[in-house]
């Protein structure tokens, strides 16, 4: 098992060795790069400010929860600890996160549920976040199809991952 | 993505005063702005932290490396700006980092991509092809280890860490291939 934690170091050793090796002027690339970097907020604060704003109101409000229990009627072979997960996960990656220590507290991190719930998580990314913060930052405003693909791939990596603990873990 | 945004903002308000949660609502108003804000800054100084390495790394040529190694699986991926070498390599690298599970530094290099990919694109307002390709991987989240998760677990004293890797590694391969089996049909005409 790689341990993941001297990725980093070892990365940025070797990005300074090479760059030592080629005797670039890697402070002045340094300084450059940030300044670009510098930009971002501009472009990125109104966008996910839209975003996070009717996604809190969705969460606070508790339609997604209502929208859950409804699902949690209606399909008996999820545990229905798990539903929220399913739904939370493309939408915050926060809350989803909430959601799964809610779960490994409440049903034990080995249980079923819990590693039902750890294989969802590991399975798609935040799918909202990631449109939102994308194609904000290069001031695109069509975003044509993507949404919905991501989010049919999103169905279709939960969908394998409920399949799948079922399988071996049920 | 305008409809949808305003309907989640209607029928969340409508639904929160119609269960009597006015207090919950006001609470959001009032604090959305700096919550966005605490959030969106971290997330900007890292990127300028990394954006400053990545430079270094692109001017020490190291992002051409990568590229030559993924060039082949990725041209079919991104015809369209398979001749530009930068671009392609930030997005081999924010590949390979996401693999590994950080999330949070893979994405200055993906912002760089998108950069590069803007440049090609014509209608700017408009996704691109590839922009729409790149983003199906990210969203589906091609990841080996996801270091949160195993950290998470680890915390909370499974017997079993890394158990559910294999399956989470089979589901957010089948979600990449779903998606850009999808997107390939769908958006065959660009």
């Amino acid at each position: 098992m790689i341990n993941t934690q001297y990725i980093l170091p070892i990365l940025i050793l070797f990005i300074v060795f090479c760059a030592l090796c080629k005797r670039i002027n890697a402070y002045t690339s340094f300084i450059e790069g940030v300044k670009e970097g510098l930009g971002l907020f501009y472009n990125l604060f109104p966008a996910l400010l839209a975003m996070m704003c009717a996604i809190s109101l969705l969460r606070e409000s508790g339609l997604l929860a209502m929208f859950s229990n409804w699902i949690v009627n209606r399909i008996s072979f999820i545990p229905s600890a798990v539903v929220p997960m399913i739904l939370f996960r493309p939408i915050s990656g926060s809350a989803s996160l909430a959601v799964l220590i809610d779960i490994f507290k409440a049903c034990g991190v080995d249980s079923i549920e819990g590693i039902m719930a750890s294989v969802i998580q590991g399975s798609t990314d935040t799918t909202f976040y990631v449109i939102t913060l994308y194609f904000s930052t290069v001031g695109i405003k069509k975003i044509k199809n993507s949404l919905a693909i991501g989010l049919l791939a999103d169905l279709a990596g939960i969908s394998m991952a409920i399949l799948l603990t079922l399988i071996f873990f049920g | 993505m305008s409809i949808l945004w305003l309907c989640m903002i209607a029928f969340s308000i409508l639904y929160g005063l119609g269960i009597g949660k006015v207090d919950v609502l006001n609470n959001v108003f009032l604090n959305i702005g700096k919550e966005t804000f605490d959030f969106v800054l971290p997330l900007v100084c890292m990127t300028c932290f990394w954006n400053g390495l990545l430079n270094v790394a692109k001017d020490a040529g190291l992002l051409k490396k990568l590229e030559l190694f993924f060039h082949p699986f990725l041209k079919y991926l991104f015809p369209d700006i398979k001749d530009d070498k930068e671009t392609m390599g930030y997005i081999a690298t924010n590949i390979t980092v996401n693999m590994f599970g950080l999330g949070g530094a893979a994405t200055p290099m993906g912002l760089k991509a998108m950069e590069g990919m803007q440049k090609h694109n014509k209608k700017k307002d408009t996704a691109s092809r590839s922009m729409v390709t790149f983003l199906i991987l990210n969203t589906a989240g091609v990841t080996l280890f996801s270091t949160t998760l195993i950290a998470l677990r680890a915390s909370f004293h499974s017997q079993d860490v890394t158990g559910f890797m294999p399956l989470a590694l089979i589901a957010t391969a089948v979600a990449s291939f779903v998606g850009l089996v999808i997107d390939r049909w769908w958006n065959h005409r660009d």
